[in-house]
């Protein structure tokens, strides 16, 4: 931690010797800046949220304040920083459920994602592995899919709830596949686990930070990852991706972004976009994040809100389906 | 590591200045978010998680373990006292732990909670130690029907305490598994009775509910009723040690609480809350005058609180064993040890038998600071009831406030304590029992996402419930009990005509 602190302030100086250009951003920020995060204290996106603010923080020159804001999938942490929005201080960090699917599963958000979100980087994204236990005669995907084909529901899979990440990429990768798999919800991956490990349940999509110390200690195989290349905290994993009739672009990855509310200056929005990819960029930043599971994926304000539009037509098109079965 | 080098490596670890140092900041700092209504273990672990950063990772967990079991001791100090329970769990204990403070026994109703607390984490570390592997499989065995089953055993048997009419009782129980359908339907995903709003997505907060049918509606019923302000000065710092005849009622519910809460917390996700219950409905069950219960039976106090503190420490196996956090604050701890690169997991006690052992020291050396540390507090905490009601109270709703606050930062919920507190001052008017309301809260979600997960692996089949062997054994306890209460209702009346 002290070393990235000595190195976090090197930079936080060098950039401040560099000349920036006179406008807005010369003042900016004037105090305190505000960061909501839908996730509470502990949690992985709230984890991540302060690998990237403590760094922000030395480089903005201003304390920054991580609110955590829980509730209804995340959905509450942007309501919140909406509401707090005004003073040009006020930002959030989001995983992709609230900017992508939860207008289709619930009545009303009370945001409008086009027009009352800026979109300022993408900071991360995380595939996910499909997890059977260990005791499971099943042992690659081409196995899996031949056991869920057998007959309807022949295979029931945990997730983190309906309408989650986990429950979403399974229903994809059915889809996908041709076949039908029995859906059984649940809050964490803490109790998807234990279901599995219990023989009570068959698979689940999981993410790796959750999976993997079950997978090193004995009581759980991955059979396969949703990310187009290997993940590299489980290099051994296959891609589905053009596995076993999957087609080759078979991706679903979660992800974590920066967003500011509509209205933020838009130099504000390049300030922040550039120092927050200029921190992502740092080896050991890139190292704290693919060890609770998250790849850095730095770009453009821009690339987000393609990646937003993409995703809520991908994931709609799921949830449809999805709705049409029930 | 055998478990006696491991026990001894542990308690040098644990003895380090260094590291002690870190589990008594823990250990206050629990007592004292104990004691204070609404603010709870969470809110306090949620605050250190940055200092945690700046330390080891052992001297961290250890700091966090310390708040986490050291909030069960000073939960009991306000239930005691003022009717006020600190935390949820320890809800149990102002049904008879209020009545001895309002006979002038609070002081020893004060030292049943603490040497109950103490003795029940005791034997709490000694089935961590002993039957650390036996209960981590148990966990993993636990399916959805068996926890549905072992649940509706808990509901029947916990349905009809602190209250002396059954009709009563079930009243509160069925409004509080209304209470708990509010949200977003786990097996569904069908938002019900939220009306739009998103801060009831999640359901009700717990600790609005346990604060405004407790907390708030006390307040109100004292500020309304000037006897029972008066009431307060009578109390005296009299009789704080208790008589040879409490310390004999207090053995065996202290015994019985302690099995059942090491039982209990080993399991994710039921907790120290089912356990404290069921050991108040134990208690009143085996007892010679089930009437005294609710009248200031020590019983009362020393079952519950035993069983909540030994859950606290049971709690622990899945976290550590299998790396499967049972509740959120056990998450949030874990969540600490991963931004020091520590993944947690079945594979951590191998990796780092150093924190295992260090921890379970920390355990025993955590508990015997509290117990010292709490015993003189008694005096302090009994004279804090000569404190003027009109000092007393508006700090108590600060407090309860700022407690209901830290769980999500929403404004709305401190509306909703209000609006709770007010229903639940009613509802006492009525003398309808809160703790029964809690109970059903408590545990009705649990009931139904599991009964319909049970079913839904079983394809729709109910003969899961009695085709798994832990299921049908709860199952058939709960026959058995409903059986019993029958034939002592049909006997009753029957000697009454006789």
């Amino acid at each position: 931690m002290s070393i990235n602190l000595i190195r976090s302030v090197a930079l936080g100086l060098a950039v401040a010797s560099v000349a920036i250009p006179a406008s807005a951003q010369d003042t900016w920020p004037t105090g305190p800046v505000h960061v909501y995060v839908g996730f509470p204290a502990g949690s992985s996106p709230d984890t991540l949220a302060r690998i990237i603010t403590d760094p922000l923080a030395q480089r903005l020159g201003q304390p920054i304040v991580v609110e955590n804001r829980p509730g209804a999938g995340g959905v509450i942490g942007i309501q919140q920083m909406l509401a707090a929005a005004g003073d040009g201080h006020t930002f959030g960090t989001t995983i992709n459920g609230p900017m992508t699917t939860a207008q289709r599963m619930m009545d009303d958000t009370g945001y409008d994602v086009s027009t009352d979100i800026l979109p300022v980087t993408l900071i991360a994204t995380s595939p996910l592995v499909l997890a059977v236990s260990s005791a499971s005669e099943i042992t690659d995907v081409a196995g899996f899919i031949a056991a869920a084909g057998a007959e309807p529901q022949a295979i029931a899979y945990g997730s983190v709830g309906q309408g989650s990440g986990a429950h979403l990429t399974a229903e994809l990768f059915a889809a996908e596949a041709g076949v039908e798999m029995l859906h059984v919800p649940f809050t964490s991956y803490a109790e998807v686990t234990t279901s599995i490990m219990g023989g009570e349940i068959d698979a689940g999509f999981m993410a790796p930070s959750a999976a993997l110390p079950h997978v090193q200690g004995g009581n759980m195989r991955m059979l396969g990852i949703t990310s187009s290349e290997p993940f590299p905290q489980a290099p051994d994993v296959p891609v589905l991706a053009g596995q076993a009739g999957l087609p080759a672009d078979f991706r679903a990855e979660l992800w974590n972004a920066f967003i500011a509310p509509a209205g933020t200056d838009p130099a504000v929005v390049e300030r922040l976009n550039t120092e927050i990819n200029d921190i992502l960029s740092d080896p050991a930043v890139q190292e704290q994040l693919l060890a609770i599971g998250w790849n850095a994926a730095p770009g453009t304000p821009g690339d987000l809100a393609e990646r937003i539009v993409v995703d809520t037509a991908m994931w709609g098109a799921v949830i449809d389906r999805v709705q049409a079965q029930q | 590591m055998t478990t006696w080098e491991g026990l001894l490596y542990g308690i040098g670890f644990a003895l380090q200045p260094e590291v002690l140092v870190y589990c008594l900041l823990g250990v206050v700092l629990g007592t004292f978010v104990g004691v204070l209504p609404g603010i709870g273990a969470m809110a306090a672990i949620s605050l250190l998680l940055p200092v945690t950063y700046y330390i080891t990772p052992e001297a961290a967990l250890i700091m966090l373990a310390g708040v986490y079991y050291g909030a069960q001791y000073g939960g009991a100090v306000a239930s005691i006292l003022m009717r006020l329970p600190g935390t949820p769990q320890s809800a149990v204990t102002t049904l008879d732990g209020y009545p001895m403070a309002q006979q002038g026994r609070a002081g020893v109703a004060l030292f049943a909670a603490m040497a109950s607390s103490f003795a029940g984490s005791v034997i709490g570390i000694v089935v961590l130690v002993v039957l650390a592997g036996w209960l981590s499989r148990a966990a993993v065995a636990f399916g959805a029907a068996d926890y549905a089953a072992m649940m509706i055993l808990g509901l029947v048997a916990a349905s009809t305490i602190g209250t002396a009419r059954p009709a009563k009782g079930f009243a509160m129980v069925v409004l509080g598994l209304l209470l708990g359908c509010v949200g977003t339907d786990v097996n569904s995903g069908v938002q019900r009775f939220t009306f739009g709003q998103t801060e009831l997505l999640d359901g009700i907060n717990l600790v609005a509910l346990a604060m405004g049918l407790f907390g708030v509606a006390e307040v109100i019923a004292n500020v309304r009723d000037p006897e029972r302000q008066s009431l307060s000065e009578r109390i005296g710092l009299r009789r704080l040690m208790p008589t040879r005849d409490d310390l004999r009622r207090m053995g065996w519910p202290t015994l019985r609480g302690s099995a059942l809460g090491a039982f209990f917390g080993a399991l994710p996700g039921t907790g120290s809350t089912l356990s404290s219950f069921l050991s108040y409905a134990m208690e009143r069950r085996v007892a010679r005058q089930p009437e005294r219960f609710g009248n200031g039976a020590i019983e009362g106090i020393a079952g519950p609180e035993a069983a909540n503190n030994s859950a606290s420490i049971t709690a622990f196996v899945p976290t550590l064993t299998l790396g499967i956090p049972g509740d959120p604050i056990m998450a949030l701890m874990l969540g600490a040890l991963v931004i020091h690169g520590i993944q947690p997991g079945p594979l951590m006690l191998e990796a780092r038998p150093e924190m295992f052992w260090g921890l379970v020291a920390s355990f025993g050396i955590g508990n015997l600071i509290l117990l010292v540390l709490n015993l003189p507090l008694i005096g302090i905490w009994v004279a804090m009831l000569r404190i003027p009601f009109r000092w007393l109270y508006p700090a108590i709703l600060v407090f309860l406030c700022l407690g209901v606050y830290s769980v999500r930062g929403l404004s709305y919920d401190i509306a909703a304590v209000a609006l709770i507190g007010l229903a639940g001052y009613l509802l006492a008017l009525a003398r309808f029992s809160p703790a029964l309301l809690l109970l059903g809260f408590v545990l009705g979600p649990l009931i139904e996402t599991n009964l319909r997960r049970a079913l839904l692996i079983s394809r729709g089949d109910p003969m899961v419930f009695l085709e798994r062997p832990i299921a049908a054994g709860f199952v058939l306890a709960t026959a058995a009990l409903l059986l019993l209460s029958l034939w002592q209702a049909w006997h009753r009346r029957a000697s009454r005509r006789g």
